[in-house]
């Protein structure tokens, strides 16, 4: 039968190449970014902004991250230690050999994006798949409008890739970027609140602008309310979704929404979208 | 073609020359701890000579569906560390053939074809191991009282997607039922078999020289279910709508989430990925899971879409029966009865599909009382 896909391991899907990872660099107290490599030193695939790669550690586990960059010749994904294949990521050095498969699920909408003001949301290590869009968005200066990034964390040391956040993407042309923490420290001089609310004070305009959330389930939740009653429409927001994934090609069965699979379906869903599925996220 | 059943052996043991035949095979329970009587059992097995072959009465309380999905099975190996690899496990290429399975399982196997070899992926082990099996369908003769096939749309009598067809001939004699002394049809000791795909046939052409032309002999057609229910032609687009509905508070309340259901169920297909680790070496498997265990929608950190078995059960009920048929355009519940037969806690697909095509989708409030008492199964 004809397979159409973008699989790099166009014969099995299950089975991983074995690749390096050549950088790890320390991002929060509990994220890490890794810098991953096949073994003759170039890029294991070329994924779409949002795309996601099941990345493994040969005996402890396996499970899906999303890229959050891209380079000549490498990808890069970031990783919150949160369970048990997270914490011995964690404990990883620079050599070590990992599997990795993909690129796996749809992209961010790149066409609909195109020509058009885009406003993105990130909270906590939701900024991590985002911010794959937003270097698109960056490389590809000229063919979107203005540019708004608004970032939440706990607190200052929670920021993710703070010298994109804090430095580098401030300065890039016609982009004006937002930052704010949960709580306030005595190191932190920027805005202290909830994403939220941040979005609603802000009080971002919704003509002719597009937006792209990701954070925390709750977050997510609170952003969509809060744009939706600043007059953005459901199909203008477009967000990315997390569920536990074994195979990452829509058959094992657990990431279901409903019908669809967010390995394979997903894992960028507009407002609309979500709203004809059955409310399980 | 006839084939009488006499030579029923000869011709497994002519088929099991160049394959693996896997029939149904009544064999003694070794396993007396529990029980003083012989007791046996009856399951889809490598036929061997001398075997007690079992065609009729009731069907496998374990679907075969492990001949193509094996309930473990190795996808790679790998080795960490200095000389690091990853190698690719492939599975065996022996031919195989899956005798007697009835109308029921050989639908779940097209279910089962369309997960794995559709929408963008290949499944290239479970590929592997379809391409290089022949099925043999056997027409039910009788049915058990969990059977709820025809309501399912499927015919008891016939699988159109398999390689071959085998059906018992129609007896025109009659003789008394030596338990209740009613009349009942003599067995003329014969099966007609029909190829349906050239797989069938080249399986056919090996026992030719052991069967007849057809004659004037008929198939045993008019086999109609024990358990008839009453289903909304349009369940699917229904229970689309009952996402929230108080039905499934009631419906659940009875689950113990032991799995049971997926494990026997013919058409359920999910797996989960793990490793067993040697040292430094390794490999990596997949095996049957079940959506009933808390575990299998768990995230690291905690948080579960599916919290509780009504998450679980609603979500099960309406993959059978609703996200299926939007995604593969076909209901994945074919009316086999085996999760009814087995469930410890007595629940019942068949009684949940009644009901649900019965109630109003809209309502707020669920009430046993809406329903006249049932029989109990």
């Amino acid at each position: 039968m004809a397979v159409d896909h973008e699989c790099s391991c166009n014969k099995n899907p299950l089975l991983p190449s074995l690749c390096k990872v050549i950088d790890v660099k320390q991002e929060t107290p509990d994220v890490q970014t890794y810098t991953i490599q096949t073994l003759d030193g170039k890029k294991p695939f070329s994924p779409l902004p949002g795309q996601l790669a099941m990345v493994s550690l040969l005996g402890v586990g396996e499970a899906m991250f999303s890229i959050t960059a891209q380079g000549e010749d490498y990808i890069q994904s970031s990783i919150k230690r949160t369970g048990l294949l997270t914490e011995a990521f964690h404990e990883i050095q620079p050599g070590q050999e990992i599997g990795v498969r993909g690129p796996y699920g749809n992209h961010f909408p790149i066409e609909d994006l195109k020509g058009k003001d885009i406003l993105f949301i990130g909270g906590g290590i939701g900024i991590a798949p985002v911010r794959s869009m937003i270097r698109y968005a960056f490389e590809h200066r000229d063919e979107f409008g203005h540019l708004d990034i608004l970032y939440g964390a706990r607190s200052k040391s929670d920021i993710c890739f703070k010298e994109d956040v804090l430095e580098q993407w401030p300065k890039e042309k016609d982009t004006n970027v937002y930052v704010t923490t949960d709580v306030p420290s005595d190191d932190w001089d920027g805005h202290v609140g909830f994403v939220p609310s941040y979005i609603e004070e802000v009080g971002f305009k919704p003509e002719g602008k597009k937006v792209v959330l990701c954070g925390p389930p709750i977050m997510i939740k609170l952003s969509s309310e809060s744009l939706l009653k600043m007059g953005f429409q459901k199909e203008d927001v477009v967000t990315t979704l997390e569920l536990r994934m074994k195979c990452g090609i829509g058959k094992c069965g657990r990431c279901n929404i409903g019908s669809k699979f967010v390995c394979l379906d997903g894992p960028v869903f507009t407002l609309a979208e979500l709203d004809e599925l059955p409310d399980e996220k | 073609m006839i084939l009488a059943k006499k030579d029923l052996d000869q011709a497994l043991k002519i088929l099991s020359q160049d394959a693996v035949v896997f029939a149904p095979l009544i064999t003694l329970i070794e396993d007396k701890s529990q029980i003083d009587q012989p007791a046996f059992e009856k399951k889809f097995m490598p036929y061997h000579e001398g075997a007690a072959v079992g065609l009729d009465n009731f069907n496998t309380v374990k679907p075969p569906k492990d001949v193509l999905f094996p309930n473990v099975e190795k996808l790679y190996k790998y080795k960490t560390g200095e000389g690091a690899y990853i190698e690719e496990i492939v599975p065996e290429d022996k031919p195989k053939i899956l005798f007697g399975i009835r109308p029921c399982d050989m639908r779940s196997i097209d279910s089962m074809d369309k997960v794995f070899f559709t929408k963008e992926y290949v499944d290239s082990y479970y590929a592997k191991r379809r391409e290089l099996v022949t099925i043999v369908a056997m027409g039910c003769m009788d049915t058990q009282r969990t059977c709820f096939c025809d309501s399912m749309g499927l015919d008891p009598t016939y699988a159109p997607t398999a390689d071959v067809m085998m059906n018992v001939t129609k007896s025109t004699r009659t003789k008394a039922c030596p338990v209740t002394g009613c009349t009942i049809p003599e067995d003329d000791g014969s099966y007609i078999l029909e190829a349906l795909t050239e797989k069938g046939k080249a399986l056919l052409d090996k026992i030719s020289s052991l069967c007849t032309e057809n004659g004037a002999e008929e198939a045993v057609r008019d086999v109609s279910c024990s358990l008839k229910i009453e289903k909304d032609p349009e369940l699917d687009k229904k229970l689309s709508k009952m996402f929230e509905h108080p039905i499934w508070d009631k419906i659940t309340k009875g689950c113990i989430g032991c799995g049971t259901c997926t494990f026997v169920c013919p058409t359920c297909y999910c797996f989960d990925i793990d490793n067993e680790n040697y040292g430094a070496e390794g490999c990596k498997y997949r095996c049957w899971d079940s959506c009933m265990f808390s575990d299998y929608t768990r995230m690291a950190g905690g948080a579960n879409p599916r919290p509780t078995k009504k998450e679980r059960l609603r979500n099960r009920y309406m993959h059978k029966l609703s996200y299926f048929n939007e995604r593969y355009g076909e209901t994945l519940c074919v009316g086999c009865g085996r999760c009814i037969e087995n469930c410890p806690a007595h629940l019942d697909i068949s009684e949940f599909i009644e009901k649900a095509s019965k109630v109003d989708a809209e309502a707020k409030e669920y009430s046993e009382a809406d329903f006249a008492e049932k029989e109990v199964r």
